[in-house]
């Protein structure tokens, strides 16, 4: 028998008793179902500021930087603005959409260049329409490309903290990480 | 002493050093606290739950879909039954490409699989690249901490350690300055690798897709760049559908380090134009776990280290007391499976306080099975020394309340008048340095109830 043949046999041998998938088990629990999109205890938490505006602190703790582009503004001058001498060695990306509870924002391999330019960029800008933005990771996951090839949710820049938890920026990825909302 | 207290005694006499362990550990705790606070935290852990129960009630089927799908993207699927056989298989690949240096990014299987040491041995080198697991392999160390591998380093010592292997300026003891030597070092290797070996945080069945975390970006580098990316992964890692994934990414960080997410989180279904995907299924003795329903849970582990954060004799002790490739209370109970002879003592390194059960985000009863594991071992007749001869003793005496009360009475009288020195004495397992025996109180609680007249 073959290694796969062998595994499979051994894994039904076993005779695991069927147990449901996570969401009914949900439903028939006694704690709040946090699973119905969009989610109520989060959107609680951000009843008071705008979607935006909670993904903007989030995005800024974990060491990101977002802006939303005005309608009054072209996105060119707005990224000469913030990067400055930087846009030389920065790489600009779209991507899908954010995410409000962990400033992550969705980017699949469908339209960047090569894969790994997001992690070689110095300097790393996503561009992602206005509206397009989710307040948790269970709308979040729902929204990712059915034919993906590959794709990412990135939340703020590349970090370390294995020296004596001393928290470093552009451990082997990008220094700075910024998100621009784009109006339209 | 032998196992677990021998190593951990040998931990603790650079008190000012263990010390300062727990702490660090203590920090990545209250960090993992900050970061859990969310409304939902406990309907997340219990989705966390049943998304793995359910996952590995039907493994079998979703190992098939996740594999029917993969292949049908161009993904290569192999299955391994031990750790061997993943080794050579990692190995046939490699040699049929003529690659002779690989980047590897953190995966605690092939730490498992003793991947590294296998291949070196075949005239490959191998370099680890996320940045702790690089320290501790410079160092010819394995990692002492799942998530953190160099959480025992001091920065000086990285600092020496740099500057003898990287060139660094002697001195330099600077975080920043050392992470920037390290970018480039392992930059080079992740570039000029000929493959890329990553782990596998989690495989979705419903997309054939594979997710790796991390956030140095290490992982990315290493399966983007090179001709071929090689996933290593138990065949636990298998989760049934997207929405899965999206609890259990909620779940994740937020417990090993308390941030909402990683920085780079990748989902991978299929190989890109003119490169090779493999991904490698591993068994090394998980079937085994799957059949012995007692045990079966600790399958469920994501391996986000908060009951190693938790754990006051982890903290106490350090990852190397352990002496397993997964360490804390999760090791504890996974490493009597491979070898209870070799184990028998990491069960009973543990106070049964439960918080390690509390901070699990998938809530395995890290508890319930360390004591199973504890009756196994006595079962087995692998009960560390003294404790066979004690415990019955004891279970005779604390299970009667007339015997127990004329012992404590007998204790009280004795403990005055037999010296400390006595009473530390090497016969006594319970005294060893660090560790004396309290002074018993004058009354007991029902005898001061008696007393005060409010009961019996």
């Amino acid at each position: 028998m073959s290694d796969r043949d062998i595994i499979l046999a051994a894994i039904r041998a076993a005779r695991v008793p069927a147990a449901p998938p996570a969401s009914a088990a949900f439903a028939t629990s006694a704690a709040p179902a946090p699973l119905a999109s969009p989610s109520p205890a989060f959107t609680t938490r951000t009843d008071d500021e705008a979607l935006h505006g909670a993904f903007l602190r989030v995005l800024a703790e974990v060491g990101g930087r977002g802006v939303i582009c005005q309608a009054t503004q072209s996105l060119d001058e707005l990224l000469a603005a913030e990067l400055g001498v930087d846009k030389e060695s920065a790489v600009i990306v779209r991507g899908r959409f954010a995410v409000v509870e962990n400033g992550a924002v969705y980017v699949d391999a469908a339209d960047i260049g090569a894969r790994n330019s997001i992690v070689l960029a110095e300097h790393l800008v996503v561009v992602v329409p206005y509206a397009a933005i989710v307040p948790t990771m269970h709308e979040a996951v729902r929204l990712m490309p059915v034919d993906s090839k590959c794709g990412w949710f990135l939340s703020g820049p590349s970090k370390t903290a294995d020296i004596e938890q001393s928290l470093v920026f552009g451990a082997q990825g990008s220094r700075t990480h910024r998100v621009i909302f784009e109006m339209g | 002493m032998s196992g677990h207290p021998a190593a951990a005694a040998g931990f603790l006499i650079d008190a000012e050093r263990a010390a300062w362990h727990d702490q660090s550990l203590w920090f990545m705790r209250q960090k993992r606290d900050a970061g859990s606070a969310i409304p939902e935290w406990e309907s997340l852990r219990l989705a966390g739950q049943a998304l793995k129960t359910h996952a590995m009630s039907r493994l079998a089927d979703l190992l098939e879909e996740f594999e029917r799908r993969a292949t049908a993207n161009g993904v290569q699927v192999h299955w391994a039954r031990d750790a061997q056989a993943h080794n050579e298989i990692v190995l046939g690949i490699l040699r049929s490409a003529g690659v002779t240096r690989v980047s590897k990014s953190k995966s605690m299987l092939t730490e498992e699989c003793g991947l590294n040491p296998f291949l070196e041995a075949q005239g490959i080198e191998v370099v680890d690249t996320d940045l702790g697991e690089r320290i501790v392999q410079l160092a010819k160390e394995p990692p002492s901490h799942i998530v953190i591998p160099a959480i025992h380093w001091k920065r000086e010592e990285i600092g020496e350690l740099f500057h003898r292997t990287m060139g660094t300026p002697a001195g330099e003891t600077s975080p920043d300055a050392l992470a920037a030597a390290a970018r480039v070092h392992l930059r080079d290797a992740l570039l000029n690798a000929g493959a890329g070996i990553t782990g596998a945080n989690a495989l979705v069945a419903e997309t054939g897709g594979v997710v790796v975390c991390t956030n140095e970006g290490n992982a990315d580098l290493g399966m983007h760049s090179p001709p071929i990316h090689i996933a290593c992964a138990g065949i636990e890692k298998m989760i049934a559908t997207r929405d899965d994934l999206g609890v259990l990414l909620r779940l994740l960080a937020r417990s090993g380090t308390g941030q909402p997410v990683t920085a780079y989180t990748t989902h991978v279904t299929t190989p890109r134009a003119g490169s090779a995907m493999h991904v490698v299924l591993v068994d090394n003795g998980r079937t085994k776990r799957l059949a012995d329903a007692t045990m079966r849970s600790a399958l469920h582990c994501i391996r986000c280290g908060a009951c190693l954060n938790t754990c006051p004799v982890y903290r106490r002790s350090g990852g190397y007391s352990y002496g397993h490739v997964i360490q804390g209370p999760i090791g504890a109970i996974l490493a009597p499976a491979v070898d209870l002879d070799r184990h028998h003592t990491l069960p009973f390194a543990s106070t049964l306080c439960g918080s390690c059960g509390d901070v699990c985000p998938v809530r395995i009863d890290i508890p319930a099975q360390l004591l199973a594991w504890r009756a196994r071992s006595a079962a087995a007749g692998r009960l560390p020394r003294g404790y066979a001869s004690i415990f019955p003793l004891l279970g005779r005496v604390l299970s009667k309340l007339d015997r127990y009360e004329f012992a404590a009475r007998m204790a009280r009288r004795f403990q005055k008048v037999i010296p400390a020195s006595w009473l530390s004495g090497r016969w006594n397992p319970w005294t060893r340095p660090g560790r004396a025996l309290p002074v018993i109180a004058d009354e007991s609680f029902r005898e001061w109830a008696r007393r005060a007249g409010r009961g019996s």
